[in-house]
């Protein structure tokens, strides 16, 4: 069995996992990144995507999106923005912010920056929810 | 005369009783409120504690100190983020707050960021500058509108709107302890040891410091300000359930008081009463 690093993931809605973990893949804003034992000291920021836990040989993936990932002297601590498990998305909800962003940037092309970045970010967060959920559904 | 004393007492008791159902349904819900506000923090406090530890490891260990976010500011102006409530009734909550952002904004030229109702409405008749009055219902805000606050407050620090920003808000120590506190916000602050950094071991920033920084600062005021938020929510209602609980004994104790009062007289008329009749009869 691989060497195991101790794990923090927190967001605002509590503790999520707490304890020991072989390898830890996000999605950091420049493109997806593996942590495993021994990992060298580092900050990195978080993109959205899909986050791959493996512990005690079990494979866990998840949505993770924004926020940051520190490992300092071989503690991991993942604070993401929000952190749902795969078998935990409300794909309903994903799929009906994903209609509404696409609606609203479909509707028309005079409104601020403002409104169509955020449908962006919208869009983009529900596609993440969805794929990582159909993942598990396949 | 007595029997209008008696009536009056009556009335007293009506009316005082009234008070206490009033205060006692208010606790009541103060109550439930609370319970609700005490699972929020216990859940988002490690949260917060992480994130705070997290910065300052990251301030501590950083080589890079041209992050404008460290940097000593230019201006001289304070922004103070202050979480109120945003009802009174509820003991000292809002006074104590609003107390200590006078304090902290004593000689100096600031603007404030108030969220909720009492601190708007307590600086707008203090006719101090608002940065903005958006939030004033501290019980709608939600944890998008944190983050975007701390977006907001982090550009206006950084194009030099700002020198300083602070939050003020009410620490939830327990149920009978609330006690209002300061946070520094920006600029971070920077620990004196310069020496010993170099022993540190090395950090990677990915990709590099500076964006790693004006990703992640933004984001973590945020979640230090949604949290403050939820302590601020708790100790509200922690407040007002004290206050309430002893304004419903005080009325009871009123009421107790009342009625002797009002045997005592009733007691009196009865008595003048006989001894009239008494005194009628004899003569």
């Amino acid at each position: 069995m691989a060497t195991s690093f101790s794990l923090k993931i927190v967001t605002c809605d509590g503790l999520i996992f707490d304890g020991q973990a072989e390898k830890l893949i996000v999605r950091t804003s420049t493109g997806d990144m593996a942590v495993l034992a021994r990992h060298i000291n580092c900050v990195c920021s978080l993109g959205m995507g899909r986050a791959i836990l493996e512990t005690n040989g079990e494979r866990k993936t998840a949505a993770c999106i924004g926020g940051m990932l520190q490992v300092l002297n071989g503690d991991v601590t993942l604070v993401p923005t929000t952190f749902e498990w795969a078998e935990d998305i409300d794909v309903a909800r994903a799929d009906a912010a994903y209609e509404n962003a696409q609606k609203v940037l479909n509707a028309s092309d005079n409104k601020d920056n403002l409104v169509i970045m955020k449908a962006k970010a919208k869009l983009n967060r529900a596609l993440v929810r969805k794929s990582v959920a159909g993942e598990i559904l396949r | 005369m007595a029997g209008v004393s008696t009536k009056d007492i009556k009335n007293r008791i009506r009316s005082m009783e009234s008070t206490k159902q009033i205060t006692k349904a208010m606790e009541m819900v103060a109550a439930s409120k609370l319970r609700q506000a005490q699972n929020r923090v216990t859940a988002s406090r490690p949260y917060f504690e992480i994130l705070y530890q997290t910065i300052s490891d990251i301030t501590r260990t950083t080589r890079d100190l041209s992050s404008p976010y460290l940097k000593k500011p230019q201006s001289d102006k304070l922004l103070l983020i202050v979480i109120a409530g945003d009802r009174g009734l509820a003991g000292g909550y809002n006074g104590n707050v609003l107390k200590l952002s006078v304090q902290q904004m004593e000689g100096r030229d600031t603007t404030v960021l108030p969220i909720g109702k009492k601190a708007v409405e307590y600086f707008r008749s203090h006719k101090v500058p608002c940065h903005t009055e958006a939030y004033s219902e501290a019980a709608d805000l939600s944890i998008s509108d944190c983050f975007t606050i701390a977006k907001n407050i982090s550009k206006a620090f950084l194009a030099g709107e700002y020198g300083e920003i602070k939050l003020v808000y009410t620490n939830f120590v327990s149920v009978l302890s609330q006690v209002p506190a300061v946070m520094g916000m920006l600029p971070l602050n920077v620990p004196k040891e310069t020496e010993s950094r170099s022993t540190k071991m090395d950090t990677v920033y990915e990709p590099s410091a500076e964006e790693v920084f004006a990703a992640i600062i933004p984001e973590c005021l945020g979640g230090i300000l949604y949290g403050a938020l939820c302590e601020s929510r708790c100790a509200e209602q922690a407040a007002r359930r004290t206050a309430m609980d002893s304004a419903t004994q005080n009325a009871e104790e009123m009421i107790a008081d009342l009625t002797l009062k009002f045997n005592r007289a009733r007691q009196a008329s009865i008595t003048q009463e006989i001894t009239e009749i008494v005194a009628g009869a004899e003569a």
